[in-house]
């Protein structure tokens, strides 16, 4: 007998629907899976046999063939476990005929375990989102129904196979196997990291506000102890809050890495992500032979933070060229091409010289000059380029830190920043650009004409700083920020003064001519 | 006198020798009655006649043939430099003076004249916020004063004192521990570049393709002392190539002077032991200039003392001053001057920008200090 079983797969961060067809007839008992199975898919025939066992059934001992169609696409994931089961069930005759019926309206996600109970897999928000339009009800486990609710339509959540098979043969009530819809808290509970947590260094909140509110790249340059990491950790707190669409964007990438967990419908807080700079390319930008997303689309829509920066290999670092550039990663495989969001505001923080000296007040750097030129060099020019703020920290002795002062908390600077941002989508307002820092050269001259009398500051700083002509523009976006901050129409001479402020690493100490 | 072209690539080839002190080559030009001579001999006969050791005479005679003296010459002229040797008439009287004169001189620019004083700055390359503001604000005192700074083109108090002069247009001679053709460190190439268009000029003994070499330092320091009417010490440690300096200028009878400096600072340990010693301290440019030997013989003017006289601040916006004020001779982070000025962040940096360009504060891995007194 036939039976056929709608269920989803993942490409990308989007799903595809699949139809999982059961063929069993007589022969030698056997039992395959055809339709370009993954290792994972293919160990789900053992799963199957158990759980259909030790849920009371007979498994057949028959030629059983499973074909997943369509059959040129890859399939992988543990979601295949369900829809098999269930077309076993219902090929072989033990589901009734109107049950089986019932069945082929459903589309079922869920991965089960050897007793026959459902597990939660991962991805099962963004393969519900992208076959929303052809299904009306779905079956996923307990676990997934929170993460499941975000994408709508309803909902079977069977705690056991069995209960399933019972439902299907109307031996159990509804309410049995749905859960209630769980509404959404009301509000999230505001994060316990707060920017008044961290004494003095009022430059470098400064800078991140700047960033924060433009969408700007930051190096901290400071020792350890400097409270690069406390700042970093506090920066998402200032982001102004997720969109439906982005946070949705979100919850779909976590998803699809399994990173939800059962008690999460939906990431309202900004990411996080700080890997250890011993990261793989593959882990930083996403990758293997079977595509995930990485490092940089975890924390797609909100912060990538990579201390140590120089310790970073070489290449890993020029792997975030093409991300902090374009906004997304593409992963081309010979089998698959997956493209994956990240667009996230990189922190990045290193040492001043490999010492770690270099700046201290009352400790000297025991550096030479070509020790420190090599550390710093590690950092390509074409990375630096993409770093629009750059500060130094420098650690403060006990009197002044004791004396420093709090600054604003972060509900003062995230109203701030959400008011240039909102100036900002104002101005962009039918174009690609979402901030300042994405400002297409065609944007900076329209948006940042120069105040008269920056041509002086700005030609100083190429003569003093050795400014190049190809970072100007950096300025020019940064100065649009501040200007948007403090609710200017035009740049002025002030702020351009201000960005100046914010340079790349010395000129290795040559004096000025 | 006049040289003969082929006598002048001779010297060119025995002075590509480093491995015996210029008046060893001298030596043997007397023994032998000309350069072009000594390399008809060989190795057996030169060490008998110069009773030299017979593996350094054929060592002597590998490398003096291993370069091509028309290659020299030709590689320096196209960079517009010319190649000295003590009988021309440019040659310095005071290199002539020494005992290790060099036997060639690879000169780019033009080189002081009669009437010009030499100072000789020289010190670490190490330097401290303190040393750069010193030198800075001594050297460009003393090319104000009209007396040539010689130094070496290191990192630190040499590209100090060497930029001070350009950026007063005033020439400055830089004695080079590299050939011509060589710019060690890298980043000074603006700043050599830089002094031969203010009139400078670029000095060296070295073949013109030499790389930098440990040894080349000390000896190059023997043509700084030399070209100086007197020597001043800024910062240097206990061993540096600026003692090195300063002792080759006692032994040349010229006066050393030295910056005194904190006594627990390791950069000013070699000038506070050479006050203790006997040189002349430094406190004004004028005592510099003062101690310049002969001052008839050269155009020299009262200096006008930056050290006594306020810089033209009173042009200055208050808060400006106070930042000035604040950071006295300290080095500060901007965090430090938000503090304890009360100033919004957008406040301070657009007045640190402005005093930075104007010259008045440099920043070091975000610690400012004032460029001068």
């Amino acid at each position: 007998m036939l039976a056929s079983v709608r269920t989803c797969a993942l490409r990308g961060i989007d799903g595809f629907e699949v139809v999982s067809e059961v063929d069993i007839s007589s022969g030698m008992p056997t039992f395959s899976v055809v339709g370009l199975p993954d290792a994972e898919v293919k160990e789900s025939k053992e799963r199957v046999i158990a759980a259909i066992r030790n849920s009371g059934f007979d498994f057949p001992l028959k030629r059983i063939t499973v074909n997943l169609s369509p059959a040129e696409k890859r399939k992988s994931g543990t979601q295949f476990d369900l829809p098999i089961a269930a077309g076993i069930l219902a090929a072989s005759g033990a589901l009734s005929k109107e049950a089986a019926e019932k069945l082929s309206t459903l589309l079922l996600l869920g991965e089960l375990a050897l007793d026959g109970s459902l597990r939660p897999c991962a991805g099962v928000l963004p393969m519900l989102i992208s076959v929303k339009n052809q299904v009306r009800t779905a079956v996923i486990a307990p676990d997934n129904f929170l993460e499941g609710q975000s994408a709508g339509g309803s909902f079977i959540t069977p705690r056991t196979l069995r209960d399933l098979a019972d439902w299907l043969e109307g031996k159990l009530p509804q309410e049995q196997v749905q859960m209630a819809y769980v509404p959404p808290p009301e509000d999230t509970p505001p994060s316990p990291l707060d920017f008044s947590d961290v004494k003095g260094q009022a430059v470098a909140k400064r800078a991140l506000e700047i960033a924060a509110a433009g969408g700007h790249n930051v190096l901290l340059i400071g020792l350890p102890g400097t409270g690069k990491s406390m700042l970093a950790k506090r920066f998402a707190g200032i982001l102004p809050p997720l969109s439906e669409e982005e946070s949705l964007e979100i919850t779909k990438i976590y998803s699809v890495c399994n990173l939800l967990g059962k008690m999460t419908r939906r990431l309202h807080a900004r990411p996080f992500r700080d890997p250890h700079h011993t990261i793989s390319e593959a882990a930083l930008i996403g990758g293997g032979s079977n595509p995930r997303p990485g490092e940089v689309s975890l924390a797609h829509n909100g912060v990538l933070f990579l201390d140590e920066f120089a310790e970073f290999s070489r290449s890993t670092l020029e792997v975030l060229r093409q991300p902090l550039e374009n906004g997304y990663v593409t992963i081309s495989r010979a089998k698959e091409t997956v493209t994956y969001p990240a667009r996230f505001t990189l922190i990045a923080a290193m040492n001043p010289c490999p010492c770690g000296n270099l700046g201290h007040p009352h400790k000297a750097c025991t550096c030479s000059p070509v020790q420190i030129s090599r550390y710093q060099s590690k950092i390509s020019g074409p990375l630096l380029d993409r770093i629009d703020l750059t500060v130094n920290l420098n650690p403060v002795t006990y009197s002044d830190w004791n004396k420093a002062a709090e600054g604003d908390p972060s509900a003062q600077i995230a109203a701030r920043v959400l008011a240039a941002r909102q100036r900002q989508q104002a101005r962009f307002k039918g174009t690609a650009t979402t901030a300042n820092a994405f400002m297409t050269p065609q944007q900076i001259k329209e948006f940042c004409p120069l105040p008269a009398g920056a041509d002086a500051i700005l030609e100083a700083a190429m003569r003093k700083f050795g400014l190049s002509a190809r970072s100007l523009d950096k300025v020019l976006k940064t100065a649009r920020t501040i200007a948007d901050l403090e609710g200017k129409e035009q740049i002025e001479n002030a702020h351009l003064m201000e960005v100046l402020q914010y340079r790349p690493l010395d000129r290795k100490g040559v004096p000025d001519l | 006198m006049s040289v003969s072209l082929q006598e002048r690539l001779a010297r060119i080839r025995i002075n590509a020798f480093l491995y015996l002190r210029a008046d060893w080559l001298a030596r043997l030009i007397d023994i032998f009655g000309s350069a072009e001579e000594i390399l008809k001999q060989d190795a057996d006969t030169l060490a008998r006649q110069a009773q030299m050791n017979p593996s350094t005479a054929a060592h002597f005679l590998r490398e003096a043939f291993a370069i091509n003296p028309q290659e020299e010459l030709e590689k320096t002229e196209k960079y517009g430099g010319r190649i000295l040797i003590p009988e021309d008439e440019e040659y310095p009287q005071a290199l002539r003076n020494i005992k290790e004169a060099p036997v060639a001189l690879y000169v780019l620019g033009q080189l002081p004249r009669a009437n010009q004083a030499c100072v000789g700055m020289v010190g670490t390359r190490k330097i401290t916020a303190y040393g750069r503001r010193a030198a800075a604000t001594l050297a460009e005192g003393v090319a104000e004063a009209g007396a040539v700074i010689v130094s070496g083109l290191a990192r630190g108090v040499d590209s100090q004192c060497h930029a001070a002069a350009v950026r007063l247009k005033k020439p400055t001679v830089a004695v080079i521990g590299t050939g011509l053709g060589r710019c060690y460190p890298p980043e000074n190439r603006e700043l050599a570049r830089a002094i031969l268009q203010h009139g400078g000029a670029i000095v060296s003994e070295l073949p013109f393709n030499k790389p930098p070499n440990a040894f080349h330092f000390p000896r190059r320091n023997r043509i700084i002392a030399a070209l100086s009417e007197v020597v001043v010490v800024v910062e240097g440690e206990i061993k540096s190539g600026a003692l090195i300096t300063a002792k080759l200028a006692l032994e040349m009878g010229k006066d050393v002077l030295a910056v005194p400096g904190p006594i627990d600072s390791p950069q000013s340990a070699g000038p506070n032991n050479l006050i203790r010693d006997g040189a002349g301290v430094v406190t004004s440019v004028k005592d510099i200039i003062d101690y310049i030997p002969n001052p008839g013989l050269f155009d020299l003017q009262a200096p006008a003392d930056a050290l006594q006289q306020q810089p033209p601040q009173t042009q200055l916006p208050d808060t400006h001053k106070r930042v000035l004020e604040y950071i006295g001779t300290q080095e500060m982070t901007a965090d430090q001057l938000v503090e304890a000025l009360g100033l919004s962040v957008p406040e301070a940096a657009a007045v640190l920008f402005e005093l930075e360009v104007q010259g008045l504060l440099s920043c070091r891995a975000g610690l400012y200090s004032k460029s001068k007194f």
